[in-house]
């Protein structure tokens, strides 16, 4: 941040008209692509954070026994709707387990495939019909996340909140707690809010 | 003595304990540590995992409650401080722990702290590192608590010693360094009759006191017997010498008899002998005269051996009474003694300074008598008859005697000394034979030898020494 | 030398000897002044002229020549009595033995004998020492005077 104020003072003085104008486009361009770059590197780093974060969020959580009963060794992370994510998820997940399985991700487009996953993160592309997504899942022992905001509001588990330049959540315990999900209280300590209002 | 003995081995014990308390209590400090630091990092895995500082921090608050942490930093896996807790504000950051190898917590006793950082691994992998200092108040609290105890009873336990061992002094040192005196006593004075008193009855002591008494009843019983066997010996050896010198006497009276009864019985053969040949020689041819010459030497011949004889029991019997004598003052007697033998010869007496003996004059006397008899008889046929004594130049306890005479064969040297033995015919020299035996009887009974030299017809050497107490003492100061 | 006067008493009783010393005593020519004693008893007997000898008249031998072996009573009991008795004290007396202890020449001296002669085995010897003994005890000494008591 500090770096875009810097650069953007810097750049108020003038010269002669048409060298000036060439200079400034330039300047310009290398601005916008250094905070471009940031921004994606940011980006990037934000979405490194939150596929981090969902992995350990399967750490958190306890499933009731038998959900999903379909999956066999592996632990499915779902991404529904555009992924944000992109190879980072898999990255994240490489090599890693969660409760003894191998964790796998999934990137789905129907709603109703949803419920073969454990964790299920919902793109932002999804907010028209996030209710249907929602209803979709209900009961089946998904544990729901989205950074789509007000999601943990209406009726999502775990809602991403970018604060600065930290990814914060916030959990909907009672939503979780309805869908058979335990949340551990260690996961709770180090959420920005707590919903027990379903 | 004993005391510093025990008090040394008290401290020893003491400071073992001390030791092995202080380790074990550093030990239990970093066990503890090690839980309240693994605590912690359970506590905050989910802070580490979601970068949540502040829930981290209010973890580590807890750790107001326990007095003795003075600080504790939560490290994420990259080294940075996550959150911290000081109990004072601190003037530096702690660095970042290094673990050794594959340690999961390592630690570092201060003066007055240990440090002590623990990995915080999740699910098995490593998300960060708790860090925390504490103060050893605690510890040494504890420690000084156990010194003061030890240090009273160490002290306690000196005393007790001290009591125990005056009490023991007095039961048991005392009665034993009593028994050691008396034993002492004993074997100075060598008087048997006295015994240890024991003040106890029973115990081991008393035991002891008692053999020993009893030991002593047994020498003194010893002794007395050894006593009567010294009696009864010396009584024996009285009546033995009473025996002996019965028989001395009887001998005596014998040899006393003998030579009135011997002599008489010869005087008369040889005194009418002579009367035959004075009276009636002329009336005997030439053989009736040899018959009675013959018979007269018989006669004197038989005096001579008697004489000589009755003296060399006389002197055998004598005891060897020692004194200081001027040996040249005996020489000189027995040369006069001998002049009747040499008269009318000239003989050329070279006599060197002789020493004072330490032995029987008369005896002696005899001995050099005998010697130098023997040294003018066989000297009798020499032109220039050279007779020397003196003492040897090798050994300056060794006399000799030495003549030019007739000599004598060296081959027969040991037969010398022999009763009756002679070396010469009869009628080249009269002799008995007896002389020499008796000055070896003298000598031998001084202790000393004699032994001989010849030559034959170059002359005899005869050397004596008499005996190492006190042979040769001193020189006599011819004034 | 008067008539009846004895030169010498000799007390011997080996008769052998008393002739051997006669013949050595004979070129003094006073055979017929020497008594010879052959015990102690008539030794004494005869010089105190007492027994046998009674009707001796007293008087002393010029002197006594005694032998130590004799019968009845000892030469030195001999030599006491003649020590012993004031009228007999005086005369000489030389004892001749053939006994070379020492005790007996002890003795005799203590007893106040006047000399003292051992009896040579050899013949020779003998008749020198005879001679020697007659000639000094006979010629040269001087005998002492009779007994009397004025004298005494």
């Amino acid at each position: 941040m500090d770096k875009i104020t810097q650069v953007k003072s810097g750049v108020s003085y003038k010269r002669t008209r048409s060298h000036r104008l060439g200079i400034l486009l330039l300047l310009s361009a290398v601005w916008f692509l250094h905070v471009a770059t940031v921004l994606m590197a940011e980006q990037a780093n934000e979405f490194q954070v939150k596929a981090a974060y969902l992995y350990n969020f399967g750490k958190f959580v306890e499933w009731p026994a038998g959900v999903p009963a379909s999956q066999g060794d592996s632990f499915v992370v779902c991404v529904l709707g555009t992924d944000p994510f992109g190879s980072t998820l898999d990255s994240t997940f490489s090599n890693e387990r969660i409760k003894g399985k191998n964790v796998l991700a999934r990137r789905i487009s129907k709603p109703a495939d949803a419920t073969s996953c454990r964790i299920l993160f919902i793109s932002s592309s999804e907010s028209p019909r996030l209710k249907e997504i929602l209803a979709a899942v209900d009961k089946a022992g998904v544990l729901t996340v989205s950074d789509i905001p007000q999601f943990s509001r209406v009726g999502g588990m775990i809602q991403f909140v970018v604060d600065g330049s930290k990814v914060r959540f916030e959990i909907n315990r009672a939503r979780a707690e309805g869908a058979g999900l335990t949340v551990s209280s260690e996961l709770l300590k180090v959420a920005s809010v707590v919903r027990v209002n379903p | 003595m004993n005391m510093l003995v025990s008090a040394g081995a008290l401290l020893l014990a003491g400071g073992a304990l001390y030791a092995y308390d202080m380790v074990s209590l550093r030990q239990s400090l970093v066990s503890n540590l090690s839980i309240e630091a693994e605590i912690i990092g359970a506590t905050s895995s989910s802070a580490l995992l979601f970068n949540d500082p502040n829930s981290a921090r209010r973890t580590l608050s807890v750790l107001n409650e326990s007095p003795h942490i003075t600080a504790a930093v939560i490290f994420g896996i990259d080294g940075k401080p996550f959150a911290s807790y000081f109990r004072n504000p601190p003037t530096a950051l702690p660095p970042k722990p290094v673990f050794k190898d594959s340690d999961t917590q390592t630690y570092s006793f201060g003066r007055n702290q240990i440090a002590f950082a623990r990995l915080v691994a999740f699910e098995g992998k490593p998300i960060g590192t708790v860090y925390m200092e504490s103060d050893l108040g605690d510890m040494r609290d504890r420690l000084e608590r156990y010194a003061e105890i030890l240090i009273a009873v160490m002290l306690m336990s000196l005393m007790a010693a001290l009591v125990i061992s005056s009490f023991s002094r007095r039961s048991i040192s005392v009665p034993i360094v009593h028994l050691a005196e008396v034993a002492i006593a004993v074997s100075r004075n060598k008087d048997y009759s006295v015994r240890a008193t024991s003040s106890e009855k029973r115990g081991e002591l008393a035991v002891l006191i008692h053999a020993f008494n009893r030991m002593l009843d047994q020498i003194q019983l010893h002794q007395e017997d050894a006593r009567r066997a010294h009696d009864e010996l010396d009584h024996r050896v009285r009546e033995r010498t009473a025996q002996l010198a019965a028989a001395n006497k009887e001998l005596e009276s014998f040899s006393y008899s003998v030579s009135h009864d011997l002599r008489a019985p010869l005087r008369h053969i040889d005194g009418f002998s002579a009367m035959l040949v004075q009276s009636y020689g002329n009336q005997l041819d030439a053989n009736g005269q040899k018959y009675l010459q013959r018979i007269r030497e018989g006669a004197k011949h038989m005096g001579q051996l008697v004489d000589d004889l009755l003296n060399m029991a006389r002197l055998g019997r004598q005891d060897v009474v020692r004194r200081q004598t001027d040996a040249n003052l005996l020489v000189k007697n027995a040369i006069s003694n001998l002049q009747s033998e040499y008269e009318g010869r000239q003989i050329d007496w070279r006599v060197t300074d002789l020493p004072v003996m330490d032995c029987d004059p008369g005896l002696m006397k005899q001995v050099f008598i005998n010697l130098l008899s023997n040294a003018v008889k066989y000297t009798r046929r020499t032109q220039q008859a050279v007779i020397e004594i003196g003492r040897s130049p090798e050994n300056e306890n060794v006399i000799y005697i030495r003549d030019n005479g007739a000599g004598f064969e060296q081959q027969y040297a040991h037969k010398l000394f022999a009763v009756f033995q002679r070396l010469h015919r009869a009628e080249d020299f009269e002799g008995t034979g007896v002389g020499l035996a008796t000055v070896d009887r003298i000598i031998r009974k001084h202790g000393g030898r004699i032994w001989a030299q010849g030559e034959v017809n170059r002359g005899a050497t005869f050397f004596f020494t008499l005996s190492p107490s006190g042979d040769i003492v001193t020189e006599l100061n011819h004034g | 030398m008067a008539n009846g006067e004895v030169e010498i008493l000799y007390v011997e009783d080996d008769d052998a000897d008393v002739e051997l010393t006669l013949i050595a005593l004979e070129e003094f020519r006073i055979a017929n002044a020497i008594h010879v004693a052959r015990d102690g008893v008539e030794a004494l007997d005869f010089l105190f002229s007492r027994g046998p000898h009674s009707n001796r008249s007293f008087s002393l031998p010029k002197f006594v020549l005694l032998d130590l072996k004799l019968p009845k009573i000892s030469g030195l009991e001999v030599l006491q009595a003649i020590r012993n008795d004031e009228r007999t004290r005086t005369v000489p007396v030389v004892v001749l033995t053939s006994s070379k202890e020492q005790v007996d020449m002890i003795d005799s001296y203590k007893l106040g004998v006047n000399s003292y002669i051992q009896k040579p085995v050899d013949f020779e010897q003998f008749q020198k020492t005879i001679r020697q003994l007659g000639l000094y005890w006979l010629v040269v000494n001087q005998a002492p005077p009779m007994y009397s008591p004025s004298t005494a």
